[in-house]
């Protein structure tokens, strides 16, 4: 085997010489079959490499990492004037985009759950692990948005009137795709589709407020 | 919209949500994010250190995360965000159990340390047991760049030599995986 050349294979493989070196090494290849097998045995190593299946730990460490989280502590939220890093990028346009998705993302997917009610075919959800039960889903993001809300009362001064405006129009929207929801769900409990929106609906809410908390925070 | 786009779109909103939520300390939320990533995590943790210490290791991970929730900007998905921090935590784990810079230069030769045995039709487990018996430096080369895709460049920075010390280990390390493509 030539040991100048076949040190440089796997070099070669990842794009990394230039072009008279490769010339020069797919010449030598041309006319030495141990470095092409090599070649050939390297390139399925990295092909390999790249379909190596992930697997979860043997045990559920949940548990254990649920009782190291702080107690009671909830990570920061920006409350006060002291925190004036912006961690967002949050421009007026783009929350008005992001109403125009939800909008859409809404009325696509209640659509879509109703269009399937007739059917007697189960639907199927993303994630299982994405879909709670949809009591316990509320409680806790109700909880979410009322700490959040009760934030932004005190923030909003620290916004300019567009920006107020636009923010409340958005919040509207998203409190009317969550009224629609769950009016469909008490008709329909048991709708997979219906459960995660409106969980994902709620979840928007969630980062809508923190994010105009953070702009606040990030402007005063 | 087809189904399955509707889907997508869905799960990738439900993760970014989740992780805004466990920002503002839902714990609930914050469940859901380990058991959608904790087989990624742990897996990166139990191939660029020992397997005893993977559990641990991927406590930490998570723990680091929770804690550092509310630097996550949203500029990039949750998941390449935690498996960043992932690798910083495996590597800041390194440098405390001291793994000196020369041990990990100076490793002669990366294929002395792989096993020989004969490959079985269990390719998969083979090639992970090789990759595990590989030395660390060229073990943890071979999975940051051939596994999880980081660069020469990167590598060496994180692991504090030079790139082509990087290229060199990758090398060695796929000489010796190689042997257990073998039929």
């Amino acid at each position: 085997m030539n040991d100048q050349w076949t040190n440089r294979l796997s070099e070669y493989i990842d794009g990394e010489l230039d072009s008279t070196e490769r010339a020069a090494l797919e010449a030598h290849l041309a006319t030495c079959g141990q470095c092409y097998a090599t070649l050939a045995e390297l390139r399925q190593v990295v092909t390999r490499a790249k379909a190596l299946p992930d697997t979860p730990p043997t045990t559920d460490l949940w548990p254990d990492i649920r009782a190291r989280l702080t107690p009671g502590r909830r990570p920061e939220v920006s409350r006060d004037t002291t925190n004036v890093r912006r961690r967002f990028s949050f421009s007026v346009p783009q929350l008005l985009a992001a109403s125009i998705a939800l909008v859409l993302l809404s009325g696509g997917s209640v659509w879509l759950a109703l269009q399937q009610r007739p059917t007697d075919t189960p639907v199927a959800t993303p994630q299982p692990t994405t879909i709670t039960p949809a009591a316990t889903w509320t409680r806790s993001t109700d909880a979410a948005i009322a700490d959040l809300q009760a934030v932004l009362v005190q923030n909003e001064k620290r916004l300019d009137t567009a920006t107020v405006r636009i923010v409340r129009k958005n919040l509207a929207v998203i409190d009317r795709a969550i009224a629609e929801a769950r009016i469909a769900l008490r008709n329909d409990p048991g709708n997979a589709y219906l459960n995660l929106h409106l969980a994902t609906t709620m979840r928007r809410k969630v980062e809508l407020l923190r994010r105009v908390n953070d702009m606040a925070a990030a402007r005063s | 919209m087809s189904r399955q786009v509707l889907e997508d779109t869905l799960t990738a909103d439900s993760i970014a949500a989740d992780s805004a939520l466990a920002a503002s300390g839902d714990a609930t939320a914050f469940e859901r994010l380990y058991r959608t990533h904790v087989a990624r995590v742990h897996t990166l943790v139990r191939r660029m250190l020992d397997a005893d210490e993977a559990d641990d290791v991927t406590q930490d991970v998570f723990i680091r995360a929770w804690q550092k929730l509310s630097t996550f900007r949203g500029e990039s998905a949750f998941g390449t965000w935690l498996h960043r921090l992932a690798v910083n935590v495996v590597l800041a784990r390194r440098k405390r159990v001291g793994i000196e810079r020369g041990r990990f230069i100076n490793e002669e030769d990366p294929l002395d340390g792989v096993t020989s045995k004969r490959v079985t039709p269990e390719l998969s487990m083979d090639f992970e047991e090789a990759l595990a018996s590989l030395p660390e430096g060229a073990r943890q080369v071979f999975v940051l760049h051939d596994v999880e895709g980081y660069r020469h460049e990167e590598i060496a920075r994180m692991l504090g030599v030079v790139p082509g010390t990087s290229k060199s280990q990758l090398h060695h390390a796929r000489m010796a995986l190689r042997r257990h493509l073998e039929q």
